[in-house]
Formats: C-alpha cells, sequence, structure tokens
C-alpha cells in the first residue's frame, strides 16, 4: 500500500469519525476502531478511490449510525440464561419489595426504609457476631446443658467471653471490609446467614416459653397454689414443737377464720411390717414414730403411738421414775 | 417494499450465518451476503455489524498477516456466536412462517 492509499483512508476515517461527532465517545471508538484496518483492506481489493467505492465518508457514517443502535449496553439479545423463571420471580419479589421500601420510608421519617436499616448495620454486626458465638458454643457440645445468655463451653464465663469477643469482632471486621466473593463462598455466606437467623427465632422462642412457664422450683415463692403448684402437696405430715423443743402430740391447726387445716397424709406406715394403715392420732403428728427431730430431752417420744394414748398437750405427765427431775415418761408410763 | 429496511432488523443474523461455514473478513463477508443474494448490503453495516457483534461478545478476532496486502482481521463464531445464531434462526423461521401464512389466507380469501 502506497503513502497516497494510506492518506485517503486516513482522510476518510477522520471525516466518518467527524460525522459521528454526537456519539457517546465510547461507542464512537468501539465503533471505528477497526475501520482503518478494514479499509485497507477495500482499498487492497481495488483499485478505485474509496469515495468511489463506498460513498462518501459521511454516507458510511449514516449507515455505520445505523447499526450502532444497541451498541451501548451489549447486544439488545444476551444469551439465554438459566434459572429463568426463578430470576424473574425474584425480580417480582424485589420490586415489590422496592414499593414497600419507599411507602414504608416516610412512616418512619426516612426517604426509604432501606435507608433506615443501612444504619443498622453495625448493630447487626454485633449481633451477628453475639450469634455466632452463641450457635457456636451450642454446636460444640453444650446441647446437653440449658443455654443461658452466654456462650459457654463448659462452665467458664472466661472461655464464654473470649469467645464472644472474638466472634463479634470478626464479625464487625466482615462487614467493615467489603469483600468481594465468589458465587460459592457468597452463597455459602448467605446459607450461613440463614442458619444464624434460623437459629436466633429457635432460641428466642425458647427463652420467651421458659420465661412464661417457669419450673416448678419457683412456685414456692408465691406462696399461693396458683400457677398449679401447691407448695405443701409434699407435706405429708406435720410436727409441732414447742418452745422448749418438745414435740407437741396430737396438735391442731387453724386458720384465721378458725378452720381447720387440714394436710398431709393420715396414714401411717409401719417400719417393721410394711403395712399403711389410718393414724390412730387425733391431730398432729399422724406418724409421731416418724418424728424427724429428737426431742433434746428424752421425752416420751414414741410411748404416745405405744398405749395409743394422747396426753394434752402443755400439761407434763406424772414421772414415775423416781432418778429423774424432769418428766420423763418412758414406754410403761401411765398416762391418764 | 424496501429491503434495506427489512435488513436492518436481521442484518445480525444475516452476518451470523455468513461466519457459519467459516471465519471471514469484513470485506469477505460482505461479498458472502450479496453473493447469497442480499444486494443491497452496504459495507458499513457489515462492517459496523461485525464491530456490534464481537463488543457483545459473540464473535472472536484474530490477525492474519498477509504477504501482498495489508494485514487482515479475521472473524468468527464463539460458543456464545453459535447459540445466538440458533436461536435468533429459530425466531426468524418461526417469524417468517407466519408471514407466510398470512401472505397465504390473504391471497385464497
Amino acid at each position: 500500500m502506497n503513502s497516497t492509499a494510506q492518506d485517503e483512508i486516513t482522510e476518510y476515517v477522520e471525516r466518518v469519525r467527524a460525522a459521528l461527532a454526537d456519539l457517546p465517545e465510547a461507542t464512537r471508538a468501539e465503533l471505528l476502531e477497526d475501520l482503518p484496518e478494514h479499509l485497507a483492506e477495500i482499498r487492497a481489493e481495488d483499485t478505485v478511490t474509496l469515495t468511489d467505492r463506498l460513498g462518501s465518508p459521511e454516507a458510511y457514517a449514516a449507515e455505520l449510525r445505523t447499526t450502532a443502535a444497541g451498541f451501548v449496553g451489549g447486544f439488545p439479545d444476551p444469551p439465554k440464561r438459566r434459572f429463568d423463571p426463578l430470576l424473574a420471580a425474584r425480580a417480582d419479589v424485589l420490586r415489590v419489595l422496592g414499593r414497600a421500601d419507599v411507602r414504608v420510608g416516610p412512616v418512619i421519617g426516612y426517604a426509604k426504609a432501606s435507608d433506615f436499616l443501612v444504619l443498622l448495620r453495625p448493630a447487626w454486626w454485633l449481633l451477628r457476631g453475639y450469634l455466632a458465638a452463641m450457635a457456636l458454643a451450642w454446636f460444640l457440645g453444650a446441647q446437653s446443658q440449658e443455654i443461658g445468655l452466654l456462650p459457654r463451653i463448659g462452665n467458664s464465663t472466661l472461655v464464654a467471653l473470649v469467645l464472644l469477643a472474638g466472634c463479634v469482632i470478626g464479625s464487625i471486621v466482615l462487614g467493615r471490609r467489603n469483600l468481594r466473593l465468589g458465587r460459592g463462598p457468597r452463597y455459602a455466606f448467605y446459607g450461613g446467614t440463614a442458619v444464624l437467623v434460623i437459629f436466633a427465632l429457635g432460641a428466642f422462642f425458647n427463652a420467651d416459653d421458659d420465661v412464661r412457664n417457669p419450673g416448678y422450683n419457683d412456685v414456692g415463692y408465691s406462696g399461693t397454689s396458683s400457677g398449679g403448684g401447691n407448695p405443701y402437696d409434699y407435706v405429708n405430715d406435720v410436727f409441732v414443737y414447742d418452745s422448749q423443743g418438745r414435740l407437741v402430740p396430737g396438735a391442731r391447726l387453724f386458720d384465721q377464720d378458725g378452720q381447720p387445716i387440714t394436710m398431709g397424709n393420715a396414714y401411717c406406715e409401719d417400719p417393721d411390717t410394711g403395712e399403711t394403715q389410718h393414724t390412730r392420732s387425733m391431730g398432729y403428728p399422724y406418724c409421731p414414730e416418724a418424728v424427724p427431730f429428737a426431742s433434746p430431752a428424752p421425752t416420751a417420744k414414741p410411748s404416745f403411738a405405744d398405749d395409743g394414748a394422747l396426753p394434752t398437750p402443755g400439761e407434763s405427765s406424772p414421772a414415775p421414775a423416781a432418778t429423774l427431775k424432769e418428766p420423763t415418761p418412758g414406754s410403761v408410763s401411765p398416762s391418764r | 417494499m424496501d429491503t434495506t429496511q427489512l435488513l436492518k432488523g436481521v442484518l445480525d443474523l444475516a452476518v451470523l450465518a455468513a461466519l457459519r461455514d467459516g471465519d471471514g473478513y469484513g470485506y469477505d463477508i460482505l461479498r458472502r451476503l450479496r453473493a447469497a443474494g442480499l444486494d443491497e448490503v452496504g459495507d458499513a453495516s457489515v462492517y459496523g455489524t461485525l464491530r456490534r457483534l464481537f463488543a457483545g461478545g459473540f464473535l472472536n478476532t484474530y490477525v492474519v498477516p498477509s504477504d501482498e496486502g495489508p494485514h487482515r482481521k479475521y472473524y468468527g463464531l464463539n460458543a456464545a456466536g453459535h447459540a445466538e445464531l440458533q436461536r435468533s434462526g429459530k425466531v426468524w423461521q418461526g417469524f417468517a412462517s407466519t408471514m407466510d401464512d398470512l401472505l397465504r389466507e390473504r391471497e385464497t380469501a
């Protein structure tokens, strides 16, 4: 190719470029990138000038312009992708969310609801770190024990605090750094977040349940029989002691209205035979032989049961044994 | 009816089809289209379409040195180009047969 032809090509290209001056620079550059080489091919095929062969540069530019439609933003018909229905569904959901975003925003004083959520991002990082620590503690074999508020592995508070701090800091670092993940790791990340959210919801409702229905061991504080647990349900017998620490046999209990208080189980088990029979006692204790505390003085603890007699409370029995000053009726002591 | 107007819509498909049988450089492809009967197609249209298809990722390109003339830039279909040719070809065939049916009904009516 001689220099005349080269000059001709250069001039032609420049005039085409000038005619396309209104196109975006990127489009024009893309369009004209190969034009000199292309025109050189054509020039080499024929001996006639480019203008004779192709028409004026302006006409060439006009024709080129028609092919430029759709140049920006790529080819109008991109190759079909898989999962098209799923992508369409996702687009629908996003559109609905976008509309809700704009609607809800003004109600809480923001242009868009998402503007507010963006502000909460660091709070989410904290929560995510905490949840991650809790989930970690739970998965690492703490399922057996009751979940508290700290991510305990074993019973060490220190370990729990260290784990908590580590997870929270890690979560913040992860949030601050705008990670560019590949598709696989990104989906794994989303999956992990979903697991955390589910874990959090489960734990939350569990905790709510525990708070509303505490175990029976707490009921005693209420002192009432409401809540399904009478604190005296376990009482089988009542032993009354006087100020001297002596067992009061045949005691009667009354409430403020004069109503007798009845509690316990009026049946006694004979320790020797194992037989159960109705008590013969008219008051408490029903089963004097099962007395929990021995009286300080050798009072006639078993005597009442043995002879079946019930001395009047507060009245001492006569002491037949001269060796003892205190009235200490033995098993043979007569009762009145 | 002006065939240049019709051609505008199917120029992409025409160029893809011209490349199906083998890679070619710009002027070569223009010749193939004209030999196939598309006399009205202009050089700028083919060149611009090649550039656009290349930008869209449907073509690959390489330069072949030439002894006597200038180096030639060859274009060829890549996988996406083959897929697009098949897809667009079906669209065209469907469209063409619809038009055929429409015209036939008009004639018989």
